[in-house]
This record gives structure tokens, C-alpha cells and sequence, in this order.
């Protein structure tokens, strides 16, 4: 009984509240579009969430395919640009002269609109052949912008983190004669670990985003490209299936890098320390 | 009877003594500026402090003097307290003993040896005011910190940890992490690890500022039979005149602005010491006497 | 004191060189030969220069378009997430998770977004600002809740103890509170908006925009062109960014945080 009352009371079940309050309103609002306005855009509009649920299922094997061509991209890219942006914060704090040289872009990037950017790489790269194995241009266009999303992200976040080393740490370590790589090792590169995920949370859901702009700037495949190819041709109910994995992979993203940060922190980051003052 | 007086005010004068001067066996003012050792005793002494000034540049050209002109001889297996208001120095001048910094002026050895030396031999074991433990190993990883770094043999690390943890009574929390922990256990973690080198001297800014005053004395209590059993050097950096007074074998009192030793007072009582004596007269006499001994404040 | 001189200047001369350096090996092709790219679909930063000063009377008004729907949708939609944020202060159990799942629909890219507005608003401008609010909701809900709800510790009681109701705690402590939080969502969805415009213009039927230009100049092959609308566009970013520090400095000037 205990336990029942107890998740209640939790924030789970509020989430929960939220979700089924949401899906309602949803169902809601399509049947007003559809029987009580007579829109004969309903399908187009707001389709009911079961008829869209039932669209994901019936098509399956197209959607799932476009969905994991979308994604692999998305991933490769992700993790390039993750690497590279680990590696660029590590230099960066290493080495002053780089960090002086790359902070102002790094700071730039955030305020240039990178995504609307994706045009310019489509118009640029052709496809590679690597023996009998082509690559198609939008394949290598997806990862490359997915990379270059990631990566500012994450070398700002992890630079923050190596910056942010308390001087107490730096000074023990230093009283044990500790060398550079050691000092690296041992404290600097675990205590940025929760900065770095903090970085990959903000770019995975723009990995994704990216891929599927550049599916629906004229891809051969993936899940953007079925929702301009749908509209298109007006078949609304895949439309919307897209649409609704679309979202679904977005968040996916996101609560992959949560999962991850689990496994990788599972110490709890204390919230209040007990006793002392 | 003038002569006389005359004579007493020069004898204050040339001892450089603020207050008056009261002929109390547990209480020995020494002047800072002389050092009333013997040679034998100096060359003994594990830690020799010279004439060490230290002066910060600062912006538009000014200076900012931390500790001017401190001169001290610590002795191998004392308890010695460094205790002053904030703005004295004192912190400066643990972490120039220790070699996180470098004086300006004048020399400090330790056993002969360069502060550097004596840092990469291994001598040091230091303890700050926040525990300053990495909440991402648990206690025991914690503690190994400086074996794994100063390149101990890995055979040794498990059998130094246990030592440590059974040291500061902490044997059953190895595999906590240091968020499940209260502040006097987290302190008493950070004791360990700077033992856990096995160092000569043990160098402390302010372990206990940060915690309650139960938890405080309760360490006091472990601090000293740690201390009693393992024989180290402690130079123990305070602002709590009490504190003070009840661990050590001399307090050297800092005044502030600019930094410089003003007295340094012998504490006579008796060892081991027990809480009862905080509320002895020759204690609280000693507290008296100490606060008054301030400059400048 | 010199040393801290020459290391700021350092600081701006050593990125200003690299940039240079840039320019300079782009436009003796270095990075034509690198990349195995004809000067035709990478045009030489002389050439671009050139053709955007020579076209600034069909950029400019694009720009105005871009920056209008930006700027708009991040109004409307700053507003409704710190209305959100009111709600969630003053319900504080249900308003939290309604903050979280808010932040998982976050993640629903924006080209998902920008085909179902032109799908429910018949006119493309609103269909974009539509875009650009929802885009902007969120970030500026979660950032606004924080600054309503970290209050330093007992400040709030500090309000009870002068037997305060809710409506003057609000206005006299947890509002100026979330002024420096505020800020810092504007920042971020000054980025976001203008991704967010120049993304849905795209997809959207209208053909004006920086968006359309980039799009439409590069697939028509005037290179120099899409290329002068993306600097266009890269400088209003920065432009935007710029003017809401500069406000946010001012703001926040005694503050300690």
C-alpha cells in the first residue's frame, strides 16, 4: 500500500498526468476538427493519434527503414563531432595559444544560425567512391553537419568543465608532484565528465535534426525525406507518421545521452551533504 | 627606583612585547624577532623558517604584502598552530612551508632540504579546509589518490588504506561515497589520504572551520591520538584561539597588516590533553593571554 | 602587469590572424584543391564579397523579413513560456511536470515543426512565426522557472516573516530574481529563432526570406550569391546576439551572479 502511495505522490506520476492529459487533448481536438467542424482538411490538419499510430504500424517496414537510415547518420555524425569537440576542449586548455585562438569562434558559433547553414554543404560535397562501395552525397553531407552541430556544443561544455577544476584539487595534486598527464587522467578529465554530458544532451536532439533537414532538402531516403515526399503527393496520414518519428527519434536522442550518463556517473551527484555546519 | 623602572621599560622595549609582561610558568611570551633556542636545538629543527617575506604584484603597479619578515624553527614531532585573523598570512605561509608557493624574500628548509625537495620526497601530507575529496571514487579510491599518483608499488596500496581507514575510525564506510558522508567524516577522509604516504609532516589550513563545534572537538579528539600514535610534524593553520591552545606545544600568533609574527607562546599543559582542560584556569589564562597578544586587529 | 596586456592582445590578434589566414588560403584555393571542389560551387571570398555589395537592395529586404519573423516569434513565444513559468510557480507540484514533458517536446526537430504550421495557418508569415514561437517556448520556460523558483536561501522566508502575501512576493522578490535568468533565455533563443526562420523558410510557399535566398541561390547554381545571403545571415545572428549582452549587461549590472 505503501509503495502504491508513494507513486502518487512522485513526480513520475505527475509526468504520467501530463502525457495522458496531453493525448487526450490531442484525440480531443481531432475529433472537433473532424465531426464537429467538418474540416474536410482534418486529415492534413489533426489527425486522430490512434489513426496516426495505426499509419506507423501498417507501414512499418518503410517507416523503420527511413527511420534507421536517418539515425545512423545522425549517430556517425554525433559521434565524430563529439570526438573532435572532446579532443579541440582538451587542446584548448593544454595549450593557451589555441584556446585564445579558437574561443572567439567557438563563442561566434553560437550565434550564427549553423542549421540554416546546411544548404551551402549540400551544394558542396559529391559523392565518394571507395573501391566498388559508393557513398552517396547525402549520406556524407548528413554526417558532416551533424558532426559540425555536435561538436560546438560539447567543446564549449567540456572547456567549461576543465576550466572549472577547483584550485584545491589543482594545488593537492600538485603537492603530490603530479605530472601533466596524470593530473589529466586522474582529476581533470572525471570532473568535466558531467559538463560533457551536459554538452552531448544539447546536441544529440540536433544530430537528429540535422539529418532530417537534410533528408528534406532532397535526400534519396530517410525519414525527411518521406515527410516532403508525403506532402507532396498529399498522402497526409504518412505525413504524419513521419512527423510523429521524427519526434519520437528527437527524444530518443536525448534520453540516450540520459541512459548514458547513468551508466557512466553512477553516483549519484549529491543533492544536500549531510552534517557539518 | 627610577633605575629600576627605567630598566623594566627598556627590558619590555628590547623584547618587543605589546601588554604587560606577567611571569606565568605556563605562559612564555618569546619574542618574535629573537629565538630563544639553542644552536643544538636549531640544527635539530625539522622545519627552519629565515627572514621569509612574501610580496603579490598588483594591478597599477602596487604590492600586496602577505607575510613580512617571519622567522621560525619547528621541531621535528611538534604540534605548532599558525593562528591569526583573516588578512595575517598564516595560509600563506603554510603553503610557502609547503611549496605552493615561493617567498620572495628569505629561505625556508626542511631536514636541509628545498620545500621542492621535500614535496617530491614525499614529506607533506595536507589537508584543507573543504575536504576537497573526488565525489566520483568512494573512500577508498579516494585515499589511494596519492599512492596511485606518487607511483606507490600497487602490492601496498589495499594494506596502507586499511591503515588509514582504522586510523580515523572510518572502517566500515571504504565503500561509501563521499556525498553519503557528514563534514567531520568527509575531513576525517582527507586525513587519511594525507597520511596515507606515510609523510613527516602534516600540514592543516583550517580543517575544522567548517564545521560544527560538536563535530569539532570530536575531532580534536582524533586529530591528537592520530598524532599521538603516528608522531608526525603538524603546523596547524586556525582562526579559533581555543583551538589553538588546546592541541598544540607553541602557538605563533600573526597579526595582519601587514602579515608578521608577533609572538609565538609556549603551551604548557600537560599531555595527552583532555577536554576538562578547556575550562581549566591555567587554559582559559592562556586564551586571555594570546588575544591580548595581537596587534594591530 | 605587461605580460597581462600582451595576453589579452593576444587574445584578439591571434584569432584575427587565423581568420585572415582563412580568407587567404580560401581564396588561393587551398581548400578547393583539399576538398576536390570546383571554384564554381565554392566561390572565392573576393567573389562573394563583390556580388554581396553589388546586391545588398535584394538581401536587405530579404534580411527584414527573416529578422521580422524572428523576432516576433521570439516575443511571442518568450512571453507564453514565462507565462508558463508563472503558472508552474504558483502550481508549483503539477507546473514542474508540465515543465519537463515541455522539455521533451524540445526535442521535436523544427522540420517536423515547420511543415505542420504551413498545414494549419494559411498565410506563410504566421505559419514561420508559429514556428519560431513554439521553438522559443520552451527554452525561455525552463530558464524563467529557475529564476522564479532559486531564490537565495531564506529570502522567501525573509518575505513571510513581513507576513507577505503571494502577489507582493512575486513582484518584489521572485520577479527581479529572474531578470538575470530571463536574459539568459533570450540569449539562447536568439540563436534558436533564427534557426528556426530561416529553417521554415525553407518549407514555406513564400519566396522571400534570407532562408528562400540561401536555398533558392544555391539550387539555381548562383553560388555567390547563396553564399552572400548565408554571410547576411550569419550577421544578424551575431547582430541580434550582440544587442541582447549589451541589454542584458546593462540589466544585470549590480547584480552579483
Amino acid at each position: 500500500m505503501g509503495k502504491v502511495k508513494s507513486f502518487f505522490k512522485s513526480g513520475r506520476f505527475v509526468s504520467l498526468v501530463w502525457i495522458i492529459g496531453i493525448v487526450l487533448a490531442w484525440e480531443i481536438a481531432a475529433f472537433f476538427i473532424a465531426d464537429v467542424f467538418h474540416d474536410r482538411m482534418m486529415n492534413s490538419k489533426l489527425p486522430y493519434l490512434h489513426s496516426i499510430i495505426g499509419t506507423i504500424v501498417g507501414n512499418f517496414a518503410l517507416l523503420s527503414m527511413a527511420c534507421a537510415t536517418t539515425l545512423s547518420r545522425a549517430i556517425i555524425g554525433f559521434a565524430a563531432g563529439a570526438l573532435v569537440g572532446f579532443a579541440l576542449a582538451i587542446f584548448m586548455s593544454l595549450f593557451r595559444p589555441i584556446e585564445k585562438i579558437s574561443y572567439p569562434y567557438l563563442l561566434l558559433s553560437q550565434m550564427v544560425p549553423i542549421l540554416g547553414l546546411a544548404p551551402v554543404v549540400i551544394s558542396i560535397v559529391h559523392k565518394v567512391q571507395i573501391g566498388s562501395v559508393t557513398i552517396a552525397a547525402s549520406d556524407i553531407t548528413r554526417v558532416i553537419i551533424a558532426a559540425y552541430i555536435t561538436f560546438f556544443p560539447v567543446a564549449t561544455n567540456m572547456l567549461s568543465g576543465l576550466k572549472s577544476v577547483d584550485a584545491d584539487k589543482l594545488s593537492l595534486m600538485f603537492t603530490y608532484a603530479a605530472r601533466k598527464p596524470t593530473v589529466y587522467a586522474k582529476l581533470m578529465l572525471p570532473f568535466s565528465v558531467p559538463y560533457l554530458f551536459s554538452g552531448l544532451k544539447i546536441a544529440a536532439p540536433l544530430a537528429v535534426t540535422a539529418s532530417i533537414l537534410v533528408d528534406s532538402l532532397g535526400a534519396a531516403g530517410g525519414i525527411g525525406y518521406n515527410m516532403t515526399y508525403s506532402l507532396y503527393t498529399g498522402t497526409y496520414s504518412i505525413f504524419w507518421a513521419s512527423v510523429l518519428c521524427s519526434a519520437a527519434m528527437g527524444i530518443l536522442g536525448y534520453y540516450a545521452m540520459v541512459l548514458f550518463e547513468q551508466l557512466f556517473m553512477p553516483w549519484k551527484r549529491g543533492s544536500s551533504k549531510k552534517g557539518g555546519r | 627606583m627610577g633605575i629600576v623602572a627605567v630598566f623594566f621599560r627598556g627590558m619590555s622595549e628590547m623584547q618587543n612585547i605589546k601588554g604587560t609582561f606577567r611571569n606565568n610558568s605556563a605562559v612564555r611570551l618569546v619574542p618574535a624577532k629573537e629565538n630563544l633556542m639553542t644552536d643544538e636545538m636549531r640544527a635539530q629543527s625539522e622545519i627552519r623558517i629565515e627572514h621569509v617575506s612574501m610580496t603579490y604584484p598588483e594591478e597599477g603597479g602596487r604590492s600586496l604584502t602577505a607575510i613580512t619578515d617571519v622567522s621560525l624553527d619547528i621541531q621535528k614531532g611538534e604540534f605548532i598552530s599558525l593562528l591569526g585573523p583573516s588578512g595575517c598570512g598564516k595560509t600563506t605561509l603554510l603553503r610557502l612551508i609547503g611549496d605552493l608557493l615561493q617567498p620572495t624574500t628569505g629561505s625556508i628548509t626542511v631536514s636541509g632540504d628545498s620545500p621542492k625537495a621535500a614535496r617530491m620526497n614525499k614529506k607533506y601530507g595536507i589537508v584543507f579546509q573543504n575536504s576537497v575529496l573526488y565525489d566520483w571514487r568512494n573512500v577508498r579510491k579516494n585515499i589511494r589518490l596519492p599512492l596511485e599518483v606518487m607511483k606507490i608499488p600497487k602490492e601496498e596500496w589495499e594494506n596502507r588504506v586499511d591503515a588509514m581507514l582504522d586510523l580515523v575510525g572510518l572502517s566500515n564506510f571504504g565503500k561509501h561515497f563521499p556525498h553519503q558522508l557528514s563534514g567531520g567524516m568527509q575531513q576525517r577522509v582527507s586525513i587519511a589520504r594525507a597520511l596515507a604516504i606515510n609523510p613527516e609532516i602534516l600540514l592543516m589550513d583550517e580543517p575544522f572551520s567548517a564545521l560544527d563545534e560538536f563535530t569539532r572537538e570530536k575531532l580534536h579528539e582524533d586529530l591528537l591520538r592520530i598524532w599521538q600514535r603516528t608522531n608526525k610534524t603538524v603546523v596547524f593553520v586556525t582562526h579559533n584561539i581555543a583551538e589553538s591552545v588546546y592541541l598544540s606545544d607553541r602557538v605563533c600568533v600573526l597579526s595582519p597588516h601587514p602579515g608578521r609574527l608577533s609572538a609565538v607562546v609556549d603551551i604548557d599543559l600537560p599531555r595527552p590533553r583532555v577536554k576538562e582542560m578547556r575550562d581549566s584556569p591555567e587554559f582559559l589564562a592562556l586564551v586571555s593571554k594570546i588575544r591580548n597578544s595581537f596587534e594591530g586587529v | 602587469m605587461a605580460s597581462k596586456t600582451f595576453s589579452a592582445a593576444m587574445g584578439v590578434i591571434l584569432p584575427v590572424l587565423f581568420g585572415v589566414a582563412i580568407v587567404v588560403l580560401w581564396e588561393h584555393q587551398a581548400f578547393h584543391r583539399l576538398l576536390n571542389v570546383k571554384v564554381l560551387q565554392l566561390p572565392l571570398p573576393s567573389r562573394i564579397l563583390s556580388v554581396l555589395l553589388e546586391n545588398t537592395g535584394k538581401i536587405i529586404p530579404d534580411a527584414v523579413i527573416t529578422l521580422r519573423t524572428a523576432v516576433l516569434g521570439l516575443l511571442i513565444g518568450s512571453s507564453i513560456g514565462f507565462l508558463v513559468a508563472i503558472i508552474a510557480t504558483f502550481f508549483p507540484r503539477w507546473g514542474y511536470g508540465g515543465l519537463t514533458v515541455l522539455s521533451a517536446f524540445n526535442a521535436i526537430p523544427v522540420v517536423a515543426l515547420s511543415p505542420i504550421m504551413n498545414v494549419w495557418f494559411s498565410s506563410p508569415s504566421v505559419a514561420k512565426t508559429a514556428v519560431v514561437s513554439i521553438v522559443c517556448m520552451v527554452a525561455m520556460s525552463v530558464n524563467a522557472f529557475r529564476g522564479l523558483n532559486d531564490l537565495k536561501p531564506f529570502s522567501l522566508d525573509l518575505m513571510k516573516s513581513y507576513a507577505s502575501g503571494m502577489g507582493p512576493v512575486f513582484l518584489k522578490l521572485r520577479l527581479p530574481n529572474s531578470v538575470p535568468y530571463i536574459f539568459t533565455g533570450i540569449r539562447i533563443n536568439v540563436a534558436s529563432a533564427m534557426i528556426g526562420a530561416i529553417v521554415s523558410e525553407y518549407f514555406s510557399s513564400a519566396s522571400n526570406g534570407l532562408g528562400f535566398g540561401i536555398r533558392n541561390k544555391l539550387s539555381t547554381g548562383q553560388f555567390p550569391l547563396g553564399w552572400a545571403y548565408i554571410i547576411g545571415a550569419s550577421a544578424i545572428g551575431i547582430l541580434l546576439y550582440m544587442i541582447v549582452v549589451t541589454f542584458e549587461g546593462l540589466a544585470t549590472k549590480h547584480r552579483s551572479n
